[in-house]
């Protein structure tokens, strides 16, 4: 079911819908987008590569354990939660800072952004990975 | 340094030894026990200095904070009952850890045995020095939990797997009980501080009077027996000696059983005085008393017997604290407290002999053995100490003990009046004479009588000094708590007893009383024991037959029945549960939501449909539901799966749409990207099965699903109107405090994603977790499949 076509449009749109999900995690504190959406997205434009060339394919080029990943996403955002307990505050308690930098402006750093993209890796790991089990069993 | 330090100190010494033991072995190899045994000594050393302050009757407390909102710290009570069991402990563990050099061959992990003893030996200093009743379970289940480790030693034999088992499940399941029992307690007095209720008389006295003073009582002390292995949970003690014999000697006679009865011995000031008491503790400690001193005379093991004699005098013990009445609340303290140092002397002692014996003639079966004394000169005196001690042979220590016990048990009955006066003292005889009896058939099967050669050895050498230097300093102690009693009963036997009776006591312990009744007693003990003796065999072999042909007469049929049939039972319900069809699943949890949807709509709205309604849709959303009914329609009635699949995705990105319409691009992206990925791996699955859905469906079941949808559509259906009205008046919106606090406590504008990081944390934390287990749960289903 693959055609040129296809392919061609994938290889050129993936790098962008991943840099999208990117910008969507970040920029998910103030507008539209966050961890979640943007881990699924991530994951989807990952399938349409694993559909368009086949699982064997992307595997023998591209073969991450995302086992790990969602471990690592796990890990992160609980102990972002935990980091709270450091500072002499409760569990979960989240923390805003403003940073000004030469030339960029102003930026907002937020503790709760480092738990998004706890759940950001948490979303692509689990998804991919059941993604890629499903596909794999013969 | 303070007594808090030290005392500290010596509860964590032995933790953080069990740590470096490994590393010690690696120096030490095989002798690495010299180490633990070392550490043990200094732990010794510590509880003994503080023991000046108690001696003189003061108690000590001391404490730091550790869980503040709940009220508990991490702190020490001492006085001389925790000092008299820390002693033991510490000393004990001594002697056992040398003994161990010994007796564990060179070749067995010896660090991991070790390492679990010192666990051990710290659990119970931690516990009989708590001050607080959470603390003191956290210990008493840590006893719980290393002694498991120590009976299962060895892992490869399924009789220690299944007495580890055994002896978890009682004690662990006791604590629980107890536990209760401390929560209820604190509900009464409210606190978990030991010591404030116990130096508070008006608290105590608002104990006794309270509703929940029996349910209290009787939780606690179920922790208690199950703990010292008393009344129908006494089960779990013969089975717990598959352990190695040194453990069973240290945990299992001397110090972890201890545990019960230190309970008792502990909130005997908070309960005692009341009729309650003597019938549930005194009870139980009698009715033990008698048949587990019975039930020893089948056994054929040496360690067996001992097992069932340590029941048999816990439950003196556990009489003993008993015998209270409304004037005299502690009558047989003193005795009781003598005799639980005495016991810990020579029931260690024996333990020892046991396993001395078991390790040069290979054998513990009494059948085999006998005539042993003159191959092993030494360990028949030490065991004929130890023996005779606990038989209640003067001048040792068990004789003094035993007299005190009768003495008690005199002015107990007296105390009842006519007819307890006579049952009360005749019970303690017949314990008295069953003691005396497997006493004797101990010394006389092991090392008197004929050397059965046929079943030993041919050369059987007396034990390495290592061993034996253990058990004869314990046989010395034996003698030496008899010939001079004042040394253990001015230092420690007297502010024990005045600890619990929270008065000045001081005792006078004498061989020679003059013909008093205990005298009696003794002598009647003797003679009836040696009678009983001559029937001991003929005894055992009547227990054999009426156990063979009643087997639901012992408890352990019960334990066996309920253990062996959990799995089956288990079984029967998780398939009742869980029968594995996801149409069972999807009604259930269909039916189960509304129904909880429903009956708070119907309770608290007068009208299930609004009285006005007001419909403002213009033609490009009713467009959009139109064809999103069409849709769902042909989702269900298409004939093959990959369109109806189609069908229903269509379905979900029209939903977006309409997510879109309403202003909602988070979701709507969500909604766009979670339908994407869902056909794709529905696809994915669908592939691999036959094409068509096409199933006969019998009229009970078409009956059954058209109702269930139309429950659910018609609930649904209500809930939406409602709500779109805008009148569901019991439920306020949540969303006017998020719009309110999101920018000034978050800092961010996108009120969906502030929800999900920050205000509701927590559920996003559960929910990626959810996420984690779910992709490791697919794992283990797709590789899972071809095994069964």
């Amino acid at each position: 079911m693959t055609t040129l076509i296809t392919k061609t449009i994938s290889k050129a749109s993936v790098p962008l819908i991943i840099l999208f999900s990117i910008s969507l995690l970040i920029a998910g504190h103030n507008s539209p987008g966050g961890g979640f959406i943007g881990g699924v997205m991530f994951a989807a434009s990952l399938s349409l590569l694993y559909v368009v060339f086949g699982l064997d394919y992307i595997k023998s080029v591209l073969n991450p354990d995302w086992g790990k990943w969602f471990g690592f996403g796990l890990l992160l955002s609980v102990l972002t939660a935990f980091g709270a307990i450091f500072f002499g505050y409760n569990f979960f308690r989240s923390s805003i800072k403003f940073i000004h930098l030469p030339f960029i402006g102003e930026i907002e750093l937020v503790s709760s952004t480092l738990f998004d993209i706890g759940v950001y890796f948490v979303v692509i790991g689990s998804l991919l990975y059941i993604f890629r089990k499903v596909g794999d069993d013969k | 340094m303070n007594s808090f330090t030290v005392i500290a100190l010596a509860i964590f010494l032995p933790f953080l030894s069990a740590a470096t033991v490994p590393l010690a072995q690696k120096i030490l190899r095989h002798r690495v026990g010299w180490f633990a045994s070392a550490m043990a000594f200094v732990s010794f050393l510590l509880i003994a200095y503080v023991a000046p302050v108690v001696i003189h009757g003061d108690t000590f407390t001391g404490a730091v904070s550790w869980l503040p909102s709940v009220g508990v710290e991490f702190s020490v009570y001492i006085d001389g009952l925790s000092l008299l069991i820390g002693l033991i402990a510490s000393g004990i563990g001594i002697i056992i850890m040398s003994y161990s050099n010994g007796y564990m061959s060179h070749k067995e992990d010896l660090s991991r045995y070790y390492q679990y003893l010192l666990l051990f030996m710290g659990s119970m200093i931690g516990m009989v020095f708590s001050a607080n009743t959470i603390q003191l379970f956290i210990f008493w289940e840590l006893t719980s939990i290393t002694s498991f480790l120590l009976i299962g030693y060895w892992r490869h034999r399924p009789l220690s797997i299944y007495g580890a088992t055994k002896s978890l499940v009682i004690t662990a399941a006791g604590g629980l009980v107890m536990f209760i029992g401390f929560l209820i307690l604190h509900s009464i007095t409210g606190t978990f501080d030991i010591p404030t209720i116990l130096h508070d008389s008006s608290m105590i006295e608002n104990i006794k009077n309270h509703d929940l003073f029996l349910v209290t009582l009787i939780f606690i002390f179920i922790g208690a027996a199950a703990k010292s292995a008393q009344g129908p949970f006494y089960i779990w003690l013969p089975n717990a000696m598959e352990a190695p014999t040194p453990v069973s000697a240290f945990l299992h006679s001397a110090t972890m059983v201890k545990a019960g009865v230190f309970l008792i011995a502990r909130i005997h000031p908070i309960f005692s005085g009341t009729e309650a008491w003597f019938i549930l503790v005194s009870g139980t400690g009698m009715a033990t008393m008698v048949l587990a001193g019975f039930l020893a005379f089948r056994q054929n093991d040496i360690k067996g017997i001992l097992a069932f004699s340590t029941i048999s005098q816990l439950a003196y013990l556990v009489t003993m604290y008993g015998y209270t009445t409304y004037h005299e609340p502690g009558i047989g303290v003193a005795a009781a407290t003598f005799h639980l140092l005495n016991h810990a002397t020579f029931k260690a002692c024996l333990f020892l002999v046991a396993g001395i014996v078991a390790h040069e003639a290979a054998t513990r079966d009494i059948r085999k053995l006998g005539g042993l004394r003159h191959e092993m000169p030494l360990t028949f005196i030490v065991a004929s100490i130890g023996a005779l001690a606990m038989a209640g042979i003067p001048p040792l220590n068990g004789f003094l003990s035993k007299e005190m016990f009768y003495e008690s048990s005199v002015e107990m009955g007296a105390a009842l009046g006519f007819p307890f006066g006579i049952i009360v003292p005749a019970i303690a005889v017949i314990g008295g004479v069953l003691t005396f009896a497997y006493s004797i058939k101990l010394i006389d099967g092991i090392f008197l009588g004929k050397r059965k050669d046929e079943f030993l050895p041919h050369h059987i050498h007396e034990a390495p000094y290592v061993m034996l230097i253990p058990a004869g300093l314990l046989s010395v102690l034996v003698i030496l708590f008899g010939l001079v009693p004042s040394i253990p009963v001015h230092n420690i036997i007297e502010p024990v007893t005045s600890g619990i009776l929270l008065e000045t006591v001081h005792l006078h312990v004498t061989h020679w009383h003059g013909f008093t009744p205990a005298f009696m007693m003794t002598i009647i003990t003797f003679v009836l024991g040696l009678l009983i003796y001559t029937k001991y065999d003929s005894l055992a072999s009547w227990q054999d037959r009426l156990n063979a042909s009643y087997p639901w007469i012992s408890v352990n049929y019960y334990y066996d029945a309920i253990v062996n049939n959990a799995r089956t039972n288990a079984y029967r319900v998780s398939s009742f549960v869980q029968p594995g069809f996801v149409k069972t699943y999807i009604n259930a949890l269909l039916i189960l939501t509304i129904v909880l949807i429903m009956i708070p709509m119907i309770a608290l709205s007068g009208d299930l449909i609004p009285q006005t309604l007001s419909f403002d849709i213009n033609p490009y959303e009713a467009l959009l539901m139109l064809l999103m009914v069409v849709a769902a329609i042909a989702a269900t009635v298409l004939p093959k799966y990959i369109p109806a699949i189609i069908a229903l995705s269509s379905l979900g990105y029209m939903v977006s749409l309409l997510f879109i319409y309403l202003k909602a691009p988070d979701l709507a992206l969500t909604q766009i990207l979670v339908e994407t990925l869902t056909t794709i791996i529905f696809l994915l699955v669908i592939v691999r099965i036959p094409q068509t859905f096409r199933e006969k469906l019998s009229k009970a079941n078409l009956t059954r699903d058209v109702f269930i949808s139309g429950l659910v559509s018609v609930g649904v259906f209500i809930v939406l109107i409602n709500a779109t009205q805008g009148i569901v008046p019991p439920f306020e919106s949540l969303s006017h405090y998020f719009i309110e606090k999101s920018v000034s406590l978050t800092g961010g504008h996108n009120l969906v994603n502030v929800i999900l990081v920050d205000f509701r944390g927590y559920d996003t934390l559960g929910e990626i977790s959810v996420l984690c287990l779910a992709a490791l749960g697919v794992y283990n289903l797709i590789h899972s499949r071809g095994e069964r």
